[in-house]
């Protein structure tokens, strides 16, 4: 079999979700094919396929999920790998994402988080119920570049104004990208609270992370 | 049926599990398996099906499904499970009548049938964001509407110049506040009895909830709370203390849960099974008497478009079928308000549900996100379809489904926004302005045109 059958193949075991079989390929081919070329020519064209059926609609969050454990399957193999050769994997972007402090919704927030992850950003996940402060603590720690805050309520969307605001106290305001989103949010509310960006749906945030990101100098 | 204590020890005592554990090693292949099992398919040319089978395996579906996998508890990180023989006898337990408000106003809610020719619970009002300077006149205008028999205050998220958030003390005088514009916004429409059933639409927090509902600020047992999951098949101990405080002075409670398509439950046809499933976990968990369901689209965050209209179709048949509760549904059109566009939307999704069997409520516009967005002209058009169109049939509606999509499909994507109440009403006499009038009218002549009938 050639590289590019093996790439292919792998290519196919993660876009099927098939975490084992996508392992057992990594792990065989990586004795002729080096780590970064079955990432960038097996692992990522699958993801952004996986990425397109998501965002039309062909296929919904357990087939993303899936795919998703695949990526990470491999991943794990391969890391070790990189780091023995001295490469590095190199990630467009760190992001700290969580859902606001009394908000326990999560299922947008894990698919942008899942969406980031796989188009390349290094995805820290607070969970749910974050304070701003938690957030903010966070980003600093791990050097990010964008916070991502999620609310779902009328009454919960006011947390993320407040990470803005904490920022601001903070002095930190310029180092970070502020993206806002969740059902009741709109880009009339990003605006008003000063985000830098808002997505509508959850392809929608990961495509304005990008942009926000590029234009910024990064990714 | 399982007691409400019982519910509480197994919220404590139930296996130990994440909630990442639950979502994706239990919920979703579970969800797999029976929509294999049951072969439940979606037919995208069919969005309102007229297939008792169909309804039926759906039924089974979500029987498999929630006796596996039960309720998660979100702070204990427990999982609440019930046997299937369990389920069953709550089923047959639940109240299939509820009764809301008071005197003259009282009115009763009944659990209806697919294709009946009973008139549907026509429940009108909005929960929508809107501002309290316009509160006080949504809630007259919509007592106003006399084929309404119950009614949702709008949230507000304000208290004068402080803004609400979640669990602050200005949420419970937010709260308390609307409490009280909704009774006196329904004295002034003179049915002072009339039953508000989503409480506490300005609170989020169990603690907010319980301190407004104190009866000194008007709230009565003959009103309706809304107890809200997580989704998919979760609860928290804020929701459990809302539980807990009005089963004790014995309110009605309601579930309303709001199925994500697209998400956990996968496509069409798990988020259908996972719908009707909500119904076990309102009857046993939220201790509902009542039942609001809201399944909405992942991506378009509406539920008007084929695959929305097939989930809330056959989901309403498999409970109206099988459970007979009373049960409603709430759509979202992408459409603004007081535009054509919400219009057809609308009556898309009332077809969907009045034939399915089950009570309609008033298809919020621009997906309930715009503030002022709900108008009163939306619960006229409510109550006047639910009345015209009774007697109408799963076929006739799929018929005239069809063709209202053909004008409406292609603006979901970029929506018209519309006007918002300010926009659009003159604010104290409450009356649409000329150019929504003619909209109206415009929109109601097409829809007769299709073969809708208004009352």
């Amino acid at each position: 079999m050639t590289g590019d059958d093996t790439l292919k193949e792998i290519e196919e075991a993660i876009v099927r979700g098939n975490k084992e079989r996508s392992a057992q390929l990594v792990e065989e081919s990586l004795s002729r094919v080096d780590p970064l070329s079955i990432i960038q020519g097996g692992m990522m064209p699958a993801m952004e396929k996986i990425g397109d059926r998501f965002s039309c609609g062909e296929i919904y969050l357990p087939e993303l999920l899936m795919a998703a454990e695949a990526w990470d399957g491999a991943m794990k193999l391969l890391k070790p790998k990189m780091l023995e050769a001295g490469e590095s994997i190199g990630n467009i972007g760190t992001v700290v994402i969580g859902t606001v402090q009394t908000d326990v919704h999560e299922i947008g927030k894990n698919i942008v988080a899942t969406l980031l992850s796989t188009a390349g950003f290094e995805v820290h996940d607070l969970g749910v119920d974050i304070s701003a402060s938690k957030f903010i603590g966070k980003a600093e720690e791990v050097d990010a570049d964008i916070i991502a805050a999620s609310a779902i309520m009328t009454t919960t969307m006011t947390y993320q104004r407040d990470i803005l605001e904490h920022l601001m106290a903070s002095g930190l305001r310029d180092k970070y990208i502020v993206l806002v989103g969740g059902g009741v949010v709109n880009q009339k509310w990003a605006d008003e609270i000063g985000a830098d960006g808002y997505g509508e749906t959850a392809v929608e945030g990961v495509r304005v992370a990008k942009e926000l990101l590029s234009r910024r100098g990064g990714g | 049926m399982v007691s409400f204590p019982e519910i509480l020890e197994r919220a404590t005592r139930g296996p130990i599990m994440s909630s990442k554990d639950f979502d994706i090693k239990v919920f979703i292949p579970k969800v797999r398996e029976v929509v294999e099992k049951y072969k439940i398919r979606y037919d995208p040319g069919t969005p309102c099906p007229a297939d008792d089978d169909l309804a039926d395996r759906i039924y089974q579906a979500a029987l498999d499904l929630y006796a596996d996998v039960g309720t998660y508890v979100i702070d204990t990180e427990r999982v609440i499970q019930f046997s299937r023989e369990e389920i069953e006898d709550a089923v047959y337990e639940a109240p299939k009548e509820a009764y809301f408000g008071e005197g003259p106003d009282r009115c009763v809610f009944k659990g209806r049938k697919a294709d009946d020719s009973e008139i549907p619970h026509c429940h009108v009002g909005s929960g929508t964001d809107t501002t309290e300077d316009v509160a006080l006149k949504m809630v007259e205008a919509y007592g106003r509407i006399s084929k309404a028999k119950t009614v949702s205050i709008p949230s507000v998220t304000s208290f004068g110049p402080l803004k609400s958030s979640a669990g602050s003390p200005v949420e419970t005088l937010a709260g308390i506040s609307m409490m009280r514009t909704g009774r006196e916004g329904l004295r002034r429409a003179g049915r002072p009895g009339m039953g508000i059933i989503n409480h506490m639409s300005s609170c989020a927090q169990g603690v907010s909830t319980i301190a407004a509902s104190n009866p000194q600020f008007g709230a009565r047992q003959s009103d309706g709370w809304l107890i809200a999951p997580h989704a998919e098949l979760k609860i928290d101990h804020s929701s459990l203390n809302q539980v807990a405080y009005l089963t004790s002075w014995g309110a009605n409670l309601g579930q309303e849960a709001g199925p994500i398509m697209g998400g956990y439950a996968g496509g069409p046809e798990g988020t259908a099974v996972v719908t009707t499933a909500y119904c076990f976990h309102g009857i046993l968990v939220a201790r509902a008497i009542y039942h609001l369901t809201y399944p909405v689209h992942m991506n378009y965050v509406c539920s008007t478009t084929p695959d929305m209209l097939y989930v809330v179709s056959t989901s309403s048949q498999a409970v109206s079928r099988n459970v007979g509760v009373p049960y409603y549904a709430l759509g979202y059109a992408a459409a603004g308000s007081a535009t054509k566009q919400y219009f057809y939307e609308a009556a898309a999704y009332l077809l969907a549900i009045q034939s399915s069997g089950i009570g309609i409520e008033d298809v919020h516009p621009n997906k309930a996100v715009v503030t002022n967005g709900a108008l009163p002209i939306d619960s006229e058009f409510t109550c006047s379809f639910g009345h015209g169109m009774v007697g109408i049939t799963r076929k006739e509606a799929d018929q005239i489904i069809k063709r209202l999509m053909e004008t409406y499909l292609s603006g979901i994507k970029n929506p018209p926004r519309g006007r918002i109440l300010t926009e659009c009403y003159d604010i104290l006499t409450m009356r649409p302005d000329d150019e929504l009038r003619r909209t109206y009218d415009e929109a109601i002549r097409e829809l007769r045109g299709l073969g809708i009938r208004f009352k």
